[in-house]
């Protein structure tokens, strides 16, 4: 019962951090039709600047910060320089439907390549910012740490936040209104192209919290962060690829499951159960857990 | 047909006259070569032809070459039987994956696709029989003694991708300016209208999926082979990236521009070696510098040149005269 209970906190804690990497990918599908696959590179760079802040420092919180701002320069940077661009030319040909997201991944390339080429390949580590060592419950030890704990407030903060922001307050407005009808949006006077690029930003910011969380106590080198994309992504389709609540359930969900099967089956299946998940929730429910019977868009 | 036939032996004759030319390390170069020639016809196949994004054909070859190396050393096959296990493994491995991402669209099939090509790899690390990190041996044997002495093992490898790359290839043609071509490019154009024409839209995404799964199955085995080994490091995620790179530049729906890309894929770690020389010899650079050039072509070329660079070229050699 007590391997039940903490295998279930530590999926928590585990699919929190899913939740904003999902997040994160719902932001920019929502605003730009496309899959950002550059995400993990995006939180990659973000990453490493927060670590150098963090080891530099010592203050592991600063670097948080910092790496937020990172992502949130870099996301707006890309979808600027980057997608505009791409959308001004790719636009007829075989290859249109298929350009954004080959775009995407070459920039996760070329992220990983410049990050490579500054600090190295090898593996690095900072000092998590909380003890590692598990509660003592009763006359033994659970793997649940201070750390876990304030992982998961981390992150419902900044969910909270972030439904603050989107609910609450005339830009959250405008997000949505560009994302679920460009056009409308644009003629009631939203500047669409400045608010996707907001969009951008906000989910480099999320991506950037992301990986300094799932880094806080495991290595980070230029391929750390391409498992959590990939289980970002599902978490996402698990929502529907739409709902950002539905994406915090499904990287919830998945995270407790992931666990579940790291801790009675062992690692070797955690990748399998991920991929398993992915095709069962395409096959049976392509529209996601949300989905209130409307035709998948894209 | 017959002119096809005649095409295909005179290429694969001037090739041998070529390998018989250069030296080694060029003639591994050119295994490689026709290693890749055949991995991007798979994408070329699938994402030009039937419009599905695969960016996961990296993990379809691991599945190949994993394939070959298992029937070659535990039931001590010929050769081209595990050549063939290679395209039978990748075909059913793809038709079952087919299965689910005929119902899927652009970016849950690339998700789904790249999910693979992380994770394909690492299960290998975690299975015994799969050889773990250092992976399994996949050795095809010294040349027939007939050849002579001066055979070398790298010229053998190249003999035989090389004759495996031109039967893939025109197999590959010939499948796609059949039936079965046509109507791929029906589905890609309008998926409607193929079905209102009575295409049985998703059993041929389905069969694409296989045709492509398989050619990129061969290809895995005969990467295997020319390297000697199967292991997850071969068939990393910048394996599929630089596949795809390829295609872009190939120009994703032409089949002839498979060697093109093929020849950029090569000659990039060449590239990268000789400028890595010039800007001082880190290992940094040895490790990452063929990753930069990669991305930014593939960028470039999907900004500028989506569909390759032979239609910007056609483009500018058909709007002159109009001036």
């Amino acid at each position: 019962m007590q391997k039940v209970i903490e295998t279930l906190l530590i999926g928590l804690s585990t699919g929190s951090i899913y939740a904003l990497m999902s997040i994160a990918l719902v932001l920019v599908w929502r605003s730009t039709r496309v899959v950002n696959f550059a995400q993990a590179g995006q939180a990659m760079l973000s990453t490493y600047i927060g670590f150098e802040i963090a080891s530099r420092s010592e203050i592991f919180w600063l670097g948080l910060v910092f790496a937020i701002a990172a992502g949130a320069l870099v996301g707006a940077g890309v979808d600027y320089f980057f997608m505009r661009v791409l959308f001004k030319h790719a636009t007829s040909g075989p290859a249109a439907v298929v350009a954004p997201v080959i775009a995407t991944l070459g920039l996760l390339g070329l992220i990983r390549s410049i990050v490579g080429l500054t600090w190295g390949g090898e593996f690095r580590s900072i000092k998590a910012p909380a003890s590692t060592d598990g509660f003592t419950v009763g006359d033994g030890t659970i793997p649940f740490s201070t750390l876990d704990v304030l992982i998961i407030a981390t992150v419902s903060i900044i969910l909270i936040a972030l439904a603050l922001l989107f609910q609450r307050t005339n830009l959250g407005l405008a997000l949505r209104a560009s994302a679920y009808a460009p056009e409308i949006a644009q003629l009631a006077g939203i500047r669409t192209a400045r608010t996707r690029t907001i969009g951008w930003s906000i989910a480099g910011g999320v991506g950037g919290v992301a990986g300094m969380l799932v880094t806080s106590n495991n290595f980070l080198s230029p391929y750390s962060l391409d498992l959590l994309l990939v289980f970002g992504f599902i978490a996402a389709v698990i929502g529907g690829l739409e709902s950002m609540a539905g994406s915090v359930i499904g990287a919830l969900v998945l995270g407790i499951g992931l666990t579940f099967i790291l801790n009675y089956v062992g690692t070797s299946l955690v990748f399998i159960g991920g991929f398993s998940v992915l095709i069962l929730v395409l096959l049976i429910k392509p529209d996601g857990i949300m989905a209130k019977g409307k035709a998948r868009r894209a | 047909m017959r002119k096809k036939i005649a095409l295909f032996i005179l290429l694969g004759w001037v090739l041998l006259i070529i390998g018989d030319r250069v030296d080694e390390l060029r003639v591994y170069q050119g295994a490689q070569m026709a290693m890749y020639t055949i991995a991007l016809a798979s994408i070329v196949l699938l994402t030009g032809y039937s419009g599905q994004v695969s960016l996961g054909n990296g993990a379809m070859m691991a599945v190949g070459g994993y394939g070959a190396a298992l029937t070659l050393n535990n039931l001590g096959s010929p050769i081209w039987f595990a050549f063939l296990m290679a395209v039978v493994c990748a075909a059913l491995f793809g038709a079952l994956l087919g299965t689910a991402a005929a119902r899927l669209s652009g970016p849950y099939l690339a998700g789904t696709t790249l999910a693979l090509a992380v994770g394909l790899p690492a299960i290998a690390n975690q299975f015994k029989f799969l050889g773990g990190e250092p992976g399994l041996l996949f050795d095809v044997g010294f040349p027939p003694e007939r050849f002579g002495e001066e055979f070398t093992q790298y010229k053998w490898f190249f003999w035989i991708s090389t004759f495996i790359a031109l039967i893939a290839l025109f197999m590959t043609s010939n499948i796609l300016s059949s039936r079965f071509g046509r109507t791929w490019r029906g589905i890609r154009g309008h998926s409607l209208a193929a079905e209102l024409c009575g295409v049985h839209s998703s059993r041929m995404k389905i069969l694409a999926f296989t045709v492509s799964s398989a050619l990129a199955g061969l290809a895995g085995a005969v990467l295997a082979m020319n390297i000697s080994l199967v292991a997850p490091g071969a068939y990393a995620l910048s394996l599929s990236f630089a596949l795809v790179t390829g295609a872009v530049l190939a120009g994703i729906s032409s089949l002839p521009g498979v060697v093109f890309g093929a020849f950029i894929l090569v000659a990039i770690p060449e590239i990268a070696d000789a400028l890595a020389g010039r800007l001082g010899d880190a290992d940094k650079l040895n490790h990452y510098l063929p990753g930069l050039i990669v991305s930014i072509l593939l960028i470039l070329s999907v900004i500028y040149a989506p569909n390759g660079p032979g239609e910007n070229l056609r483009k500018h050699l058909r709007k002159k005269p109009a001036r």
